[in-house]
C-alpha cells in the first residue's frame, strides 16, 4: 500500500504530468504517428506546447469550466493531446466509438450533454452534422483531416489548424497561462468519461476521476516495472477504458512513447517497424495470427514446414518454464536457443513480436493451445482482469506465476470478495465515481462503502490466483448446494478439438451432467488413422472407440475441477455423444453458435432424463432440417457413459 | 579433395563468364522480351573495338599515330557500344514494333551474322591477345598456404561481376530509369501514358547490355585472348537462361554458376568413363532436364494472371 | 451534383477530329471543347469510338483529320510521352499497370515525366538522383494517403483484387499531378461500394486539385451524378453535348442510347 503513497506524491492530474514530463523528459519521444510513409514523433516538450496551444485555442472558442469535449477518430496524436487539453481547462474528454452510426452518436453525446466535439475527419464530421439537430448542446465541431473540408461553411464548424492558430497567439501575450489553468485541477475531479455498451440497456457513463486513472496506472506501471524506455502501440479504440489505461494513462505516468499506425489496416506493418515492449491485445487477436502464421506455414517449403514443427515441438515442451524461470535441462536449453535463432526470433521479428517485454490479453477466456503457443516462443502473454469501473486493472497475472486457466491474483491496492452466489466483489483506488445521470445504475453496481458488483462469477485457486469461472447470473446450484457454472464446463470441453459443441446440466439435479457434439473432422481423422470405418456423422457418435476417447476428455476435465474446492462438485458424472450436431436451422444454436439451453432442455427431454437415471441406452428419434429445406426423422440408439470422478485435491490435503 | 576443390573453383570462374554474357540476355529480355542473339557477338565486338583502340596494330594507331592507355580506350569502347544501340534502335527496332517475337528474334540473328562481318572486316580475324595489365598467373598466396592452384584473373573477373551485379540491382530496383525499365517490361501502353518513351528506353538497355557485353569481352579476351569463337557462347548462355530463368538477374548469375561447376566436375569425375568431351553437352543436357522439370527456371517468375 | 466551382477558360479543344483504321470510320467529325476544372463525360454505347477519343487525346492514336489544342497548342499528331509531359495523365478499361511491380513502384512511374536527373547519377543511385527521389516519393506518400491505399504500399500489384488495382491505377495517374486527367471506365466491374468510393476520389480530385477530367463510363447514374457536361457519341459520331439534364432530356439521345441503356448496363 505504500506504492499507491508514492503515487500520491506526484502530480495528481494530466495536465500537471505533462508539465512535470515536459521537465523530466523533455526532449525524449511522447508519441508518434506515421504519416506519408514516415514515423513523425513528437517529444514530451512539444506535446506539452502543443496541448497548451490546443487548450488555449478552445477557450478562444468557448469551452468553459465543467464542459464536455466529445472526442471522435481513429487513434491520433491530436485526439490523444485533446484529452489532456480539455482536462487542463477543468473539461471533461468524452472518448466516442469511430465506428459507431450516427443515431449511437447522438445518444452518446446528448447524454454526456457534449458542447464541443474534435474529430478526426470528414467521415466523423458528417455523422455529427447528421444529429447535431438533435444534440441542443453541442455547439462546436473542430475537424483534424481538412480533406473535403473546404465547402463545409457552418460557423461552427471549424479545423483544429485555426484553433491552434488562436491559441498560439492567445498563448504568445499570456505566457503561463496554461501552467495556471492546470494548476486549478484536483485529483478528486473527472477526468475521463467512457461510456459502457453493457449487454442490457443503454450505454452508461462511467465517470472515472483523475485518482481514479493516476493511481491504477501507476500501480500497473509498479507491477511491471515499465518505464521511459518502453514502447506502446495504440491501436484499440479511444473510446475503451483499455486504451486509456495503455495508451495514455501510463503512457503519463512512466513517460514511455505511444505509437498511432498509420491506419487500421496497417497495424501488423506498423508493428513490425516499431516493436513494442508492451503490447495488449484481445484473444481473438492472438488467434487471428496465431490462424496467419499457420496458413503461412502451410504454403511453406517442405523442409521449412519440417523445421517449424520440431522447433515448435521443443518449444512447446520447454518454452514456457524456460520464460517462467523454471529448472530445464542444458540440452533443452541449448535446442531451445537454436530454436530461437532459426525459427522463434524470425518468426517474432516477422510478427512485429520481438521486443515484447510483456502483453496482455483479456475479455474473455484466451484458448489454452494460443496461450502456449506464443508463451512457448518466449512472448510474456498474460492474463488481466477488468473492468471499466475499475479502470481496468482488477486482477492481473505476475511474471513467472502464470496459469493459462486464471486471471491471476488481485492486482496493486485491490482487495476481492466472492459473495454468497459466487460473485466477484472489489474494491480499489480505481473504483469509479459514479455513473452519470444514472443514480440507480450506481446505486445497483456499487455499495456504499465501495464495493463494485461485477457481474462475473468466480472464485480463487489454492495460490490465491481468481478463476472466472461464468456471468453470475448464469451460475446456479446443485441440490447438494454446490455451485455449478455450466459455461465453464462447457468451455472446458470444447477446448478439446474433439468436441465441437457440449451443453451441461446440473442446476437444482443431484449432479453434473453434459451433451456433447463430436468435432466430425477432428474425429473423422482420428478414426481414419486407426483404420475406423463410418457412414456419418450419427454413426460415427455412437461407435465405443469414440466414446472411450470422448471419455478421456471428460476425465480430464472432472480432473482438473477436482483441483478446485468450489467446483470439485460438479465433476460431470454421465455425458451421452448426441446423435446429430446441435444446428442454428433447427433452432438449437443461435445465428452466433450460442447454444439455446432452453430449446435444446425442450427437445432432448428425454436424454435429459437418461442422464439422472440409471440407464445406459436410450432410443431416440430427432427431426432435422436437410440442406435442401426437407425435413426428416433420425432414429438412434443413444448410450450413456458414466464418467470417472476424483476426489476432491484440497480436501485431501486438508485430511 | 585438393583436386576437387580445384576443380569447383575453375568451374566457378567460367561459371562467371557465362553469368556475364547470360546476364547481358536477361537486361535485353526483360526490358523488351526480345531474345537478343547478338549478345555474344556484343562481347566480342566489344572486345575487338576495346583492342583496336590500345593496341600499336590497330585502326586507330594507323589513323592517330598513338593508343589510347587501357581506362581511356574502355570509355572509347563504351561510346561505341551506345552508337551501336542507338544504330539498333533507330535501323532495326523502330521499325519492327508490335511484331512478333519470333520476328524480333530473327532480327538479332541478322544483327549478329551483320556485326560478327563487320567485325571481321574491320579488325581482321586473328586471335588477338588483349593486355589490359589485369593480374595473371597463379594466386600465390593460397598456392602456398593450402596448395590450391587459383589464377588471379579469376578472382578479378569474380569480383567484377559481383559488382556488376550490386549496380545493377540497385539501379533497377532503385532509380527512375530501372522503374521505367520495369514499366516497359510489363505493360508497353501503359509505360506510354506515364510519359516514358520507349525509344529513350530501349537505347539505354541495349548500351547498358552493350557494357555488359564489354566487362565478358574483357575478361574473356584477358584470359584467352579476342577470337571469334568469343560469339559462341551466345549459345552457352541459353542453357545458364534456361536454368536461371530469362527475366531474372540473380537466375543468370547462379544459373551460370552451376553450369559452370557442374561440366567442369563431370568432365574430370565422368568423362573418362564416357570417353570424354562431356563439357561440350553438359550444359544443353541440363537445360533439357530443367525445361522438363521447372520450366520457368530456378528464379523465373511464374506469371500471376488475375482475371 | 459537384459543388461551385470556378470553371475556366478551354483547356482542351477537339477540333473536327476524324480518325480510321483501315478504311472504317472510328471518328468522324467530332469537335468539343473541356474547359478547366470540369468534370466531363463521353458516353455512348460500345463501339460508339469513346475509348479511340481518349485515344486521340493522349497520342496513342494519331488522326487522320483534325486538330487538338491543349492548352494553347493545336496539334494534330502527339506522341504519348509528349502529351504526358505536357500535362495529360489517364487510366485504362482493362487495368495497365505493371503488374511485377510494387503499388509504390508502381505511383513512381507517375513522377516519370517530373524526375530529371541524368543516368550518371541514376546508375549509382547517388547525389542529386538519391535527393530527387526523396522529394518524389514524398509526392507519391501524398497519393497514397489521398487514395487510402498505405496499407499495400509495398505489395505487388498483380496480387492485388480488381478495385484497388484501379485505385492504384488512379494513383499512378495522379502522381503525375495532371492538369488533364482521362479516366476510361474508372469504374467498370466495381461493387456499389467501390463505385461510390471511386465516385468520391474522383470529386476530390476534381475539387482539391482542380484537376480537370473527361471520363469515359458506362453507369449513367455516375455520369450524370458527377459530370458538369456530357458529350454523346455512337458509330463515331456525335449526337449532343451539353449538360447532364440538357442531354437526358434531348429526344435524338434518348431514341438511341438511353432508350437501350438498360440493355447495356451489365456490360
Amino acid at each position: 500500500m505504500g506504492d499507491a503513497k508514492a503515487a500520491g506524491a506526484m502530480a495528481d492530474t494530466f495536465p500537471k504530468l505533462l508539465i512535470e514530463n515536459a521537465r523530466r523528459f523533455g526532449d525524449r519521444p511522447a508519441i508518434r504517428e506515421k504519416d506519408l510513409g514516415i514515423w513523425q514523433a513528437w517529444t514530451w516538450q512539444q506535446v506539452h506546447d502543443e496541448i497548451a496551444a490546443m487548450a488555449a485555442g478552445l477557450r478562444q472558442y468557448g469551452f468553459q469550466r465543467g464542459d464536455s469535449l466529445a472526442i471522435v477518430g481513429d487513434n491520433r496524436p491530436q485526439l490523444y493531446w485533446a484529452m489532456t487539453a480539455a482536462q487542463a481547462l477543468g473539461g471533461t474528454p468524452v472518448p466516442m466509438y469511430q465506428d459507431a452510426v450516427a443515431e449511437e452518436m447522438q445518444f452518446v453525446l446528448e447524454h454526456a450533454e457534449a458542447s464541443f466535439a474534435i474529430v478526426e475527419d470528414q467521415e466523423q464530421t458528417d455523422k455529427l452534422l447528421e444529429v447535431m439537430d438533435r444534440c441542443p448542446k453541442l455547439k462546436e465541431i473542430v475537424y483534424k483531416d481538412t480533406r473535403g473540408m473546404r465547402h463545409y461553411d457552418q460557423p461552427f464548424v471549424r479545423s483544429l489548424d485555426s484553433l491552434m492558430e488562436a491559441g498560439r497567439a492567445f498563448l504568445a501575450d499570456n505566457p503561463g497561462w496554461f501552467e495556471a489553468e492546470a494548476a486549478k485541477g484536483k485529483g478528486s475531479d473527472i477526468g475521463i468519461m467512457v461510456y459502457t455498451s453493457g449487454t442490457t440497456g443503454r450505454a452508461k457513463g462511467v465517470m472515472l476521476s483523475f485518482d481514479n486513472l493516476i493511481i491504477t496506472a501507476h500501480n500497473g506501471v509498479l507491477w511491471d516495472g515499465l518505464n521511459e524506455n518502453d514502447e506502446v502501440m495504440a491501436y484499440l479504440p479511444m473510446a475503451w477504458v483499455g486504451d486509456n489505461i495503455f495508451s495514455y494513462g501510463q503512457s503519463y505516468v512512466a513517460g514511455f512513447c505511444v505509437s498511432c499506425p498509420e491506419s487500421s489496416d496497417t497495424v501488423m506493418t506498423d508493428l513490425k517497424e516499431i516493436g513494442p515492449t508492451y503490447f495488449f491485445a484481445p484473444p481473438r487477436i492472438f488467434e487471428t495470427i496465431l490462424t496467419q502464421v499457420s496458413i503461412r506455414m502451410d504454403d511453406a517449403s517442405k523442409f521449412n514446414q519440417w523445421l517449424y514443427k520440431k522447433f515448435m515441438d521443443i518449444a512447446l515442451r520447454v518454452g514456457p518454464d524456460i520464460l517462467d524461470g523454471r529448472p530445464v535441462s542444458f540440452v533443452d536449453r541449448a535446442l531451445y536457443a537454436l530454436g530461437e535463432l532459426l525459427v522463434y526470433g524470425p518468426l517474432k521479428n516477422e510478427l512485429g513480436f520481438s521486443r515484447f517485454r510483456l502483453a496482455y490479453t483479456a475479455g474473455e477466456a484466451i484458448g489454452p493451445d494460443i496461450f502456449d503457443f506464443f508463451r512457448s516462443l518466449g512472448v510474456n502473454i498474460k492474463q488481466l482482469y477488468g473492468s471499466t469501473e475499475a479502470s481496468v486493472f482488477i486482477c492481473m497475472q505476475k511474471d513467472g506465476d502464470i496459469k493459462p486457466d486464471t486471471v491471476g491474483p488481485p492486482a496493486l491496492d485491490v482487495e476481492l470478495k466472492i459473495a454468497d452466489n459466487g460473485e466477484v466483489l472489489f474494491r480499489s483506488p480505481g473504483v469509479f465515481v459514479a455513473y452519470y445521470k444514472n443514480d440507480e445504475a450506481t446505486k445497483s453496481t456499487k455499495t456504499d462503502d465501495g464495493w463494485v458488483m461485477t457481474g462475473d462469477a468466480g472464485f480463487f485457486d489454492a495460490d490465491g490466483h481468481l478463476k472466472i469461472i461464468d456471468r453470475a447470473k448464469d451460475v446456479g446450484k446443485l441440490n447438494d448446494g454446490t455451485m455449478f457454472a455450466p459455461k465453464y464446463l462447457e468451455n472446458k470441453l470444447k477446448f478439446f478439438p474433439y468436441i465441437t459443441e457440449a451443453v451441461a446440466f446440473g442446476h437444482e439435479k443431484d449432479h453434473a451432467a453434459a451433451f456433447i457434439n463430436i468435432d466430425l473432422e477432428a474425429v473423422g481423422n482420428w478414426a481414419e488413422r486407426r483404420g475406423l470405418a463410418y457412414s456419418g456423422y450419427t454413426d460415427l457418435a455412437m461407435r465405443d472407440e469414440v466414446y472411450d476417447l470422448i471419455a478421456e476428455c471428460v476425465d480430464k476435465v472432472n480432473r482438473d475441477l477436482s483441483e478446485d474446492a468450489a467446483l470439485s462438485g460438479s465433476q460431470i458424472r454421465r455425458f451421452l455423444i448426441l446423435h446429430k450436431l446441435l444446428d442454428a436451422d433447427d433452432g438449437e444454436l443461435t445465428r452466433t453458435r450460442k447454444v439455446r439451453r432452453n430449446t435444446v432442455a425442450e427437445r432432448y427431454g428425454e436424454l435429459i432424463d437418461a442422464l439422472y437415471s440409471g440407464i445406459d441406452v436410450c432410443p431416440v428419434e430427432a427431426s432435422v432440417t436437410f440442406e435442401d429445406g426437407r425435413t426428416g426423422t433420425i432414429k438412434a440408439d443413444v448410450k450413456i457413459r458414466e464418467a470417472q470422478i476424483f476426489p476432491s485435491q484440497q480436501a485431501q490435503a486438508a485430511e | 579433395m585438393l583436386f576437387f576443390i580445384e576443380t569447383v573453383i575453375s568451374g566457378l570462374m567460367a561459371g562467371v563468364m557465362y553469368s556475364l554474357v547470360a546476364l547481358g540476355f536477361v537486361l535485353i529480355f526483360k526490358a523488351s522480351g526480345i531474345f537478343n542473339f547478338a549478345q555474344g557477338v556484343f562481347a566480342l565486338f566489344a572486345g575487338l573495338a576495346l583492342y583496336d583502340f590500345i593496341s600499336p596494330d590497330g585502326w586507330f594507331y594507323e589513323l592517330f599515330g598513338f593508343v589510347l592507355p587501357a581506362w581511356l580506350g574502355i570509355i572509347a569502347t563504351m561510346g561505341v557500344m551506345v552508337i551501336v544501340a542507338w544504330l539498333v534502335e533507330f535501323l532495326v527496332l523502330r521499325h519492327l514494333v508490335n511484331q512478333e517475337p519470333i520476328i524480333l528474334f530473327m532480327s538479332t540473328i541478322g544483327l549478329a551474322y551483320f556485326l560478327e562481318g563487320l567485325g571481321d572486316t574491320l579488325f581482321g580475324s586473328d586471335v588477338k591477345p588483349l593486355n589490359l595489365g589485369l593480374p595473371s598467373g597463379a594466386w600465390d598466396y593460397l598456392l602456398d598456404t593450402h596448395n590450391l592452384y587459383v589464377e588471379k584473373l579469376e578472382v578479378v573477373a569474380a569480383v567484377v561481376a559481383a559488382v556488376l551485379v550490386t549496380v545493377l540491382a540497385i539501379f533497377f530496383q532503385k532509380t527512375r530509369i530501372g522503374r521505367a525499365l520495369r514499366a516497359v517490361a510489363d505493360d508497353h501502353q501503359a509505360a506510354l501514358s506515364v510519359g516514358i518513351s520507349l525509344r529513350t528506353i530501349w537505347v539505354i538497355v541495349w548500351s547498358v547490355s552493350g557494357f555488359v557485353a564489354l566487362v565478358a569481352g574483357i575478361m574473356w579476351g584477358s584470359k584467352s585472348g579476342i577470337q571469334f569463337s568469343l560469339s559462341l557462347i551466345a549459345l552457352k548462355a541459353l542453357p545458364v537462361l534456361i536454368l536461371g530463368g530469362f527475366t531474372s538477374v540473380p537466375g543468370a548469375i547462379v544459373g551460370g554458376l552451376i553450369i559452370g561447376v557442374g561440366e567442369k566436375v563431370a568432365e574430370v569425375y565422368a568423362g573418362p568413363f564416357v570417353g570424354g568431351a562431356i563439357e561440350n553437352w553438359f550444359a544443353y543436357m541440363l537445360a533439357l532436364v530443367f525445361l522438363l522439370v521447372r520450366p520457368q527456371g530456378l528464379f523465373g517468375e511464374k506469371i500471376i494472371e488475375r482475371v | 451534383m459537384a459543388y461551385e466551382r470556378n470553371i475556366g477558360d478551354t483547356l482542351l479543344a477537339v477540333d473536327q477530329i476524324s480518325l480510321s483504321f483501315g478504311g472504317v470510320k472510328a471518328l468522324s467529325n467530332i469537335s468539343f471543347s473541356v474547359n478547366e476544372h470540369e468534370v466531363f463525360a463521353i458516353i455512348g454505347p460500345n463501339g460508339a469510338g469513346k475509348s479511340s477519343m481518349l485515344n486521340c487525346i493522349n497520342g496513342f492514336y494519331h488522326p487522320q483529320e483534325g486538330t487538338i489544342t491543349f492548352k494553347g497548342k493545336t496539334r494534330r499528331q502527339v506522341r504519348p510521352s509528349e502529351a504526358a509531359r505536357e500535362g495529360i495523365a489517364r487510366t485504362f478499361q482493362n487495368i495497365a499497370l505493371f503488374k511485377g511491380m510494387t503499388t509504390l513502384d508502381n505511383i513512381m512511374t507517375g513522377r516519370n515525366t517530373k524526375m530529371t536527373k541524368g543516368i550518371f547519377w541514376q546508375a549509382l543511385r547517388f547525389g542529386p538522383a538519391e535527393k530527387e527521389e526523396m522529394e518524389h516519393r514524398a509526392v507519391v506518400e501524398k497519393v497514397i494517403d489521398f487514395l487510402e491505399i498505405e496499407a499495400i504500399r509495398k505489395t505487388a500489384v498483380g496480387t492485388l483484387p480488381y478495385g484497388l488495382q484501379k485505385r492504384v491505377e488512379l494513383g499512378r495517374a495522379l502522381a503525375a499531378e495532371p492538369d488533364l486527367l482521362l479516366l476510361d471506365e474508372p469504374m467498370a466491374g466495381m461493387n456499389l461500394e467501390e463505385k461510390q468510393d471511386m465516385c468520391r476520389f474522383i470529386l476530390d480530385v476534381n475539387d482539391e486539385f482542380g484537376t480537370t477530367i473527361v471520363l469515359i463510363e458506362h453507369d449513367m447514374g455516375v455520369v450524370m451524378d458527377i459530370s458538369d457536361r456530357v458529350v454523346v457519341l455512337d458509330y463515331g459520331k456525335k449526337l449532343a453535348e451539353g449538360t447532364p439534364d440538357q442531354v437526358r432530356t434531348n429526344q435524338t439521345v434518348i431514341d438511341a442510347y438511353l432508350g437501350v441503356a438498360h440493355d447495356d448496363e451489365d456490360e
